[in-house]
């Protein structure tokens, strides 16, 4: 890529207004964390941390992290493979409809979910609780994480074409192998990018989750919903702290998906560099 | 049979693809359909490889009706346009796919690559990526990959289509040998007349999803049964002749039947001529054929060995106004013709196609 250097006046404001907006949106914040949850040093932080409830916030939010993730990863590449590789009537309103969750307002979805398995709810299953408990939570989160490993994997399968695996079919591969030998090591980076971006959509989900939820202390509170008790109840080195493990949680997560959007490339380059010299060898 | 389409038909909507289409494709043979793009012969191949449905008729493979059968299970290699090799895979694992789905021992697929790499002549590359490899090493990796697992026929869809002049031709040469050596049926699907003079047992000409004409490339070039055969294979004059009582006419010239074939009755009748037969001379007795009349040299062409000319003839009717000819380059009867010249012209064979209901 070409780079620019800064020469007019302009071009350095422009630079300028760049850091001012990065800097303001995302360094202040986290300078505000973490100087908040060191507030009273690090015994305190770690006291904090190791509060019974925020434990059980963390285990909440990593339970509904872990399962949205692998129930999404599954779903998503089912709903990328029905939408690249098939034609039926709806097509066009079922890919609309993946994308919804992008538009609705998590708090709307929470809200669903209560009207459809509340106490008076459209559906009510004998023995299970689904509003108010880890269930709803659950589903909720399912849905606000919903649309990532399909929009990822979607593009990657309609750019590979059907070609490899009617060339798998005719060397005598079924539709699984297929699947598995051919299929999925091409989509596997889109695969794994989509779903680091599904993990951490769950992991800062909070609007779906506390109305579903019901944010019941130590029962249905995720981690995001601690944080906001804790910021009500004025608890602010609990607030900060679990805001801080959060926030490492995605840092780390964007790194690794930062891997993953370069490692397809390498694959690319080769090819640009092998000239098309052919050479016809004997075979006697 | 190795290869029979009994009654094949195949639309998308309300466009028709294939109608009623019959194909018997011998043995051992390399048969070569050949037309134009959208002319129906890759669906063809699709079909027989069951990659597409059809919607009626049957396909047999070695007397075994296959028509429901999946693609999985019909014994089949299949090199398609763009080749599909697994991008993931080295050359080795690509070629021996076939085998590991069968699971053959280790050895044994080992041993196969490394003898399909030397009948490709790639000996040695069995761990590069496609990646790594030019487009003409990456279609014969596609070729030794569909052969891996010693199918019954082999399908190759416009196998050469995104190659350069030059490499062409030698993966030309390279797959006959190959197909000689191997005896596997072959239907390779191509729109380029030079590949299929070259490659083909029998030549297929297919447009719009009708059989035209079929036979060996030399019976089709000198006796196609169609005009679009006539013209779509080589270069061709199309002159409209008359047959009148035993005789046949072109205009007021009588063409003998030294110089063709014998005719009866009174219609009309398409004549070809190909522009190698045309003699051109600076007088009408060194002329070796049967004499048409004057003409006026429009154009010369070089191309190499042959030169090609345009010629008005003077004197005639409407019927006969340009020929085109092509003289060798070496030939004596050249000196002299440039653009402007008079010279006259003869033909020395011609053929009369056989009438269509049209």
């Amino acid at each position: 890529m070409r780079e620019v250097k800064l020469r007019s006046p302009l071009q350095f404001m422009l630079v300028g207004i760049v850091l001012l907006y990065a800097g303001g949106l995302i360094i202040a914040p986290i300078a505000a964390i973490v100087q908040g949850a060191f507030g009273k040093g690090l015994d305190g932080l770690f006291a904090a941390l190791t509060e019974p409830d925020v434990i059980h916030a963390f285990q909440v939010t990593l339970f509904l992290s872990i399962i949205a993730a692998l129930v999404n990863l599954v779903a998503g590449v089912v709903l990328a493979w029905v939408l690249v590789r098939h034609q039926f009537p709806g097509k066009r309103l079922l890919s609309a409809l993946v994308d919804a969750p992008f538009i609705i307002s998590p708090v709307i979805i929470g809200y669903v979910l209560i009207v459809l398995f509340g106490r008076q709810g459209w559906i009510n299953i004998p023995g299970i609780q689904i509003a108010f408990a880890l269930p709803g939570m659950l589903i909720a989160t399912i849905i606000v994480s919903m649309p990532f490993v399909t929009r990822e994997v979607m593009p990657v399968l309609a750019n590979l074409g059907p070609e490899q695996e009617e060339g798998a079919y005719t060397l005598g591969a079924n539709r699984w192998l297929t699947f598995w030998r051919i299929v999925l090591p091409e989509i596997r980076w889109s695969l794994l990018y989509g779903l680091a971006l599904t993990f951490a959509r769950a992991l800062g989900e909070f609007g779906a989750v506390v109305v579903v939820g019901g944010a019941i202390q130590g029962y249905s509170e995720s981690a995001t919903v601690y944080v906001f008790r804790a910021l009500n109840d004025r608890n602010k080195i609990g607030a900060y702290g679990v805001s801080i493990v959060l926030a490492l949680l995605s840092v780390v997560l964007l790194m690794g998906m930062e891997q993953f959007k370069r490692r397809p490339k390498t694959l690319d380059v080769i090819q640009e560099e092998v000239q098309d010299v052919d050479f016809i060898g004997t075979s006697n | 049979m190795s290869i029979l389409l009994e009654q094949v038909t195949k639309s998308y909507g309300e466009q028709g693809i294939l109608e009623n289409f019959s194909l018997e494709v011998n043995a051992g043979e390399l048969f070569v359909l050949l037309g134009s793009s959208g002319s129906g012969k890759s669906t063809l191949l699709r079909i027989i490889a069951g990659l597409t449905p059809l919607e009626s008729g049957r396909v047999l493979l070695h007397g075994n009706d296959v028509t429901d059968l999946a693609p999985q299970k019909r014994g089949i290699g299949f090199v398609f346009q763009n080749y599909s090799l697994f991008r993931h895979m080295t050359v080795g694992e690509n070629i021996s796919f076939a085998l590991d789905i069968q699971h053959v021992s280790r050895r044994e697929r080992a041993e196969r690559v490394t003898e399909l790499l030397e009948l490709i002549g790639m000996a040695g590359l069995g761990d590069r990526f496609p990646s790594q490899l030019s487009g003409g090493q990456q279609q014969r990796v596609a070729l030794a990959r569909a052969l891996a697992h010693q199918p019954q026929v082999l399908l190759l869809d416009e196998p050469f289509g995104a190659l350069d002049a030059k490499i062409r031709i030698q993966l030309r040469q390279n797959l006959r040998m190959i197909q000689q050596r191997l005896k596997v049926t072959t239907i390779l699907v191509t729109h380029d007349q030079d590949e299929a003079f070259e490659l083909a047992d029998r030549i297929g000409i297919i447009e719009r999803g009708h059989l035209l004409d079929i036979g060996t490339p030399s019976e089709l070039y000198r006796t196609p049964r169609s005009r679009f055969t006539a013209s779509f294979l080589g270069n061709a004059n199309l002159l409209q002749g008359q047959r009148r009582n035993g005789k046949l006419y072109v205009g007021e010239t009588e063409l003998s039947a030294a110089h063709g074939p014998d005719c009866h009755g009174n219609q009309s009748v398409d004549i070809l001529l190909r522009p190698e037969e045309v003699e051109l001379a600076q007088h009408p007795d060194q002329l070796q054929g049967q004499q048409i009349g004057r003409g006026i040299v429009q154009d010369v062409v070089f191309a190499g060995a042959a030169q090609r000319i345009a010629i008005r003839l003077l004197d005639s009717d409407e019927q006969l106004t340009t020929l085109n000819a092509l003289l060798n380059t070496s030939d004596t009867a050249i000196q002299g013709i440039i653009p402007g010249s008079q010279v006259w012209v003869g033909f020395k064979h011609y053929h009369v196609l056989p009438q269509t209901p049209n």
